[in-house]
């Protein structure tokens, strides 16, 4: 028995085969009592065998079994027990894994709860998961080395916090559920049933959409706490891999909706059940296969799984567009007699699905540029305005229209008997406008953002208190719309009224800074296991407000040789404003003491610094000792170029002298302002090197020590808004958690 | 109904025109040092940072370093931005920017950089 894990994952392979096989048959043949038991623990077999493989990797990387190179590629025996366990997922196999196992795990939920749909639900669902092991198999996180290393290479520091550890589950089974409405979509379309796959497939879909959402906003939030550049969202790659069916997801989740009321939209959400999935695996093919190695922050190698991903795509379109054409003209569409008001909710969904649409194909293309470019001309990528300019529009329209769509009903709407309601409305883009002008004049667009954003804020806040006091399951488009509101504001304040300024702080200066006083108190090294932490605490004075800021740099030796650093910011938050304080650099103090003559040994051409000089030996000038006569003097002199602070480089005589007892040499004066000076103590001719006495500029006076205090440079920002920003966010996520409680199958 | 698509397919049309637009004109294409020195388009060169060249100037508040892509060929290049936080640890950098004949310099307006070994697997050393 080799390798225990992989064979577990070939099991695992074989027994999804077999549902898969299972549940092709009860598509035809629904009473076959055996073909649905065999379907039913094959599927129960594949979860235990994914569980068990899981298990096994757990428990390699807690027994720091380095035989196996994952394990010595992302663990090591010093780690903390949370981060052994994060781990698990630091690399691309093993976030593969737990991809599959959280797979697993919904469809146990999804096998129980599909009910006449499952032959044909769990087909497709099996499919996909039967395609992400494969995928596991092609890059197993169980391959081994020959022989097994002491110790293993650890986890990046960056990934060595709380919300790294939560953020790729959240994040995969978000990426696991969204093949559920997908699965269901087909599942409708090969049934003909073409009404009832919304009911149970939304819950799904708003799960999906909380799932992934939280793992973006974890992912955004981790970025802004951890990695010191002040940001939040970088439209990186692989950033926009979770963004873009995330934003499909929201655009199919409120089709759904609509479709559930109003009988509407039944071809476009199937359309978008299957763009949400297939985004999922194009996004994965996007960053997982290499393509994007040279525009990404933190693309992933090629592990040879990029022809798998391509056809798995492939294919997964082609088994929608083949049921999809086969059966596009059965589907039923919307009554036509049903007058069409655009003073109506159907108008407000249909709008924002189609701007999230639109969104979503935006950024796809822009975050695919590097693969179109590359077919046209020279390979390029878009910069992050790009994303900026072409969204500011789309967001402006989303917040326009909910700061009326909400008040709106079904069908006709009289206008005169909502406009009293619209006031709180008003009432918002009114104090939002005047808040943001009071700030500084931001450019039309964005100040229409900011109106608009802040009427789609008092209209759902209203709204939000009114449904949380009648019933709260009610409420969760309220508070995810208000969250929403929300959240551009933030997005606004934090982007567009930041400041920043980047400062030298010695220790023990008080530096004013951006209306604080900053006092670097010093420098502290901590021993860590692998390596040192660099405490750089600052007194922050404002006011009363007086604190602490704790920022470090960290820097970590690894096994190979090679120092790695990294430099972590303190934020202290606010209601109103955060303050952000991230480690630029540190210059250690240097300790002088000039009036002590020093030794300096120079070989030939070569340079040595000494306070503010530079010193070159160039070569001996042996012109004294040319044609003297006996009894005279014998001069030797060395040829030094000098330059004083970086200046143009003086040559410099100094000259030593045998006399008829001894030898004696006088000071060379050193160019400068300040006194200096060099003597010639020794040569050693058959070494080719010099011995030059220095006198610094202190030179005569009380040995007073010149020192030059440690200093800190620090980039200190003050960023608005960061407080409302989290705060939509949440609410988005809690609105979405409602939703999902309120439809849950029972 | 009618009157929505016509509605509906003008936002579209605007929305992926100026998405177009927005498209060519923020698009930069990855050249090597000499084409970079050539261009007086923004562009984005690779290489890694020579070791011992890249030092923070406080009165200019940039990053500077040089670059050294793998030809051989290298240049001096200015980053006015917050620091990357791994930039100490980086073995590939990717800068994005213009080039400044006069000064000789490649201005940065933002910079990719790259961790060796253990970002979420390893980046491959070309």
């Amino acid at each position: 028995m080799s390798n225990l894990g992989e064979i577990t994952i070939w099991l695992g392979l074989i027994a999804i085969g077999i549902s898969s096989g299972c549940y092709w048959i009860l598509n035809s043949r629904e009473d076959d009592t055996l073909a649905w038991n065999v379907a039913r623990y094959s599927f129960t077999g594949f979860v235990a065998f994914m569980t068990l493989a899981s298990i096994l990797l757990m428990f390699a990387i807690l027994k720091h079994e380095f035989i196996y190179s994952y394990v010595v590629n992302y663990s090591s025996r010093d780690l903390p027990l949370q981060y052994l366990i994060s781990s698990f997922w630091a690399g691309q196999e093993g976030s593969f894994l737990l991809w599959v196992l959280l797979g697993a795990w919904l469809g146990i939920f999804l096998m129980h709860k599909s009910g006449e749909m499952e032959p044909q639900v769990m087909f497709i669902y099996n499919l996909s998961n039967l395609f992400l092991t494969i995928l596991l198999i092609k890059q197993s996180p169980f391959k081994m080395l020959a022989a097994a290393p002491a110790d293993g290479q650890g986890l990046n520091m960056l990934l060595q916090d709380p919300w790294m550890v939560i953020h790729p589950p959240v994040i995969f089974l978000g990426y696991a559920a969204f093949t559920i409405p997908f699965a269901y979509a087909i599942a409708a379309l090969w049934r003909r049933e073409y009404d009832n796959w919304i009911r149970p497939a939304l819950p799904w879909t708003v799960f999906a959409f909380l799932s992934l959402g939280a793992g973006i906003i974890i992912g955004g939030y981790w970025s802004y706490k951890v990695l010191g550049w002040g940001g939040y969202w970088g439209w990186d790659p692989v950033e926009n891999a979770s963004l873009l069916p995330w934003l499909a997801g929201a655009a199919l989740m409120h089709g759904m909706i609509l479709e559930q009321s109003r009988r509407k939209l039944r071809k476009t959400n199937f359309i978008l059940a299957a763009f949400s999935f297939l985004l999922v695996i194009y996004c994965t093919f996007l960053t997982r296969s290499g393509i994007l190695a040279d525009f990404s922050v933190h693309s992933f190698q090629d592990l040879g799984i990029t022809g798998w991903l391509v056809f798995f795509m492939f294919a997964f379109l082609a088994i929608f567009l083949w049921f999809f054409a086969t059966r596009v003209r059965e589907i039923p569409v919307s009554e036509k007699g049903a007058a069409f008001s655009y003073f109506s909710r159907e108008f407000g969904l249909i709008g924002a699905m189609i701007i999230l649409c639109l969104s979503a194909v935006i950024i796809g293309v822009g975050t695919s540029a590097p693969l179109i470019t590359r077919v046209l001309e020279k390979t390029s990528k878009v910069s992050t305005e790009f994303y900026v300019d072409t969204n500011l529009p789309l967001a402006l329209l989303i917040v326009l229209l909910l700061s009326f769509v909400p008040l709106l009903a079904w069908g006709q709407n009289d206008f005169s008997k909502l406009s009293r309601k619209l006031i709180w409305a008003l009432l918002g883009a009114v104090v939002s406008g005047i808040i943001t002008l009071y700030y500084g004049y931001p450019g039309m667009a964005v100040l229409l953002l900011s109106i608009f954003a802040g009427a789609a804020v008092g209209m759902n806040l209203q709204l939000a208190i009114k449904l949380v006091r009648k019933k709260i399951t009610m409420s969760a488009g309220a508070i995810a719309h208000l969250g929403v509101g929300l959240m551009f504001l933030g997005i606004i304040a934090s982007s567009v009224y930041d400041r920043s300024e980047k400062v030298l702080l010695p220790q023990g200066t008080m530096e004013p800074t951006l209306g604080y006083e900053l006092k670097f108190s010093g420098p502290k090294f901590v021993t860590e296991p692998r390596g040192v932490r660099l405490d750089l605490p600052v007194d922050v004075k404002k006011g009363n407000i007086e604190f602490t800021a704790r920022p470090d740099i960290r820097s970590e030796n690894n096994p190979d040789g090679q120092g790695m650093r990294f430099s972590r910011p303190h934020i202290r938050r606010g209601l109103v404003s955060d303050l952000y304080i991230s480690p630029v650099d540190f210059k250690p103090g240097e300790e002088e003491n000039p009036s002590a003559g020093k030794q300096l040994e120079l070989k030939k051409q070569e340079k040595i610094k000494m306070q503010d000089y530079e010193i070159t030996f160039v070569g001996f000038d042996v012109s004294g000792m040319m044609g003297q006569k006996e009894g005279q003097d014998v001069s030797v002199g060395a040829d030094l170029l000098v330059s004083y602070k970086s200046g143009n480089p003086v040559t410099v005589k100094a000259i030593i002298t045998k006399g008829q007892e001894d030898w004696s040499a006088s000071p060379a004066r050193l160019p400068g302002p300040v006194e200096a000076y060099v003597t010639l103590t020794q040569i050693q001719a058959s070494a080719g090197s010099i011995v030059l006495d220095y006198q610094g500029p202190a030179s005569g006076q009380d040995k007073a020590v010149e020192k030059t205090p440690p200093a800190f440079i620090a980039e200190v920002s003050i960023k608005p808004g960061m407080t409302v920003l989290w705060l939509g966010v949440f609410l988005i996520l809690l609105g979405a958690s409602i939703g999902v409680a309120r439809r849950w199958p029972q | 109904m009618k009157k929505s698509y016509v509605i509906g397919g003008v936002v579209i049309i605007l929305a992926l025109a100026m998405a177009m637009y927005s498209f060519k004109s923020t698009l930069t294409s990855y050249v090597s040092v000499s084409e970079a020195k050539a261009s007086n388009r923004p562009v984005q060169v690779a290489g890694i940072v020579v070791a011992g060249t890249d030092r923070y100037d406080l009165d200019s508040n940039n990053l500077l370093f040089t670059l050294r892509e793998d030809g051989g060929d290298e240049m001096k290049v200015e980053y006015d931005g917050p620091r990357p936080g791994n930039f100490d640890n980086v073995n590939k950098v990717v800068a994005i920017g213009k080039y400044e004949p006069k000064r000789k310099v490649f201005l940065a307006r933002e910079l990719l950089v790259k961790c060796p070994t253990k970002y979420e697997g390893r980046v491959q050393g070309e």
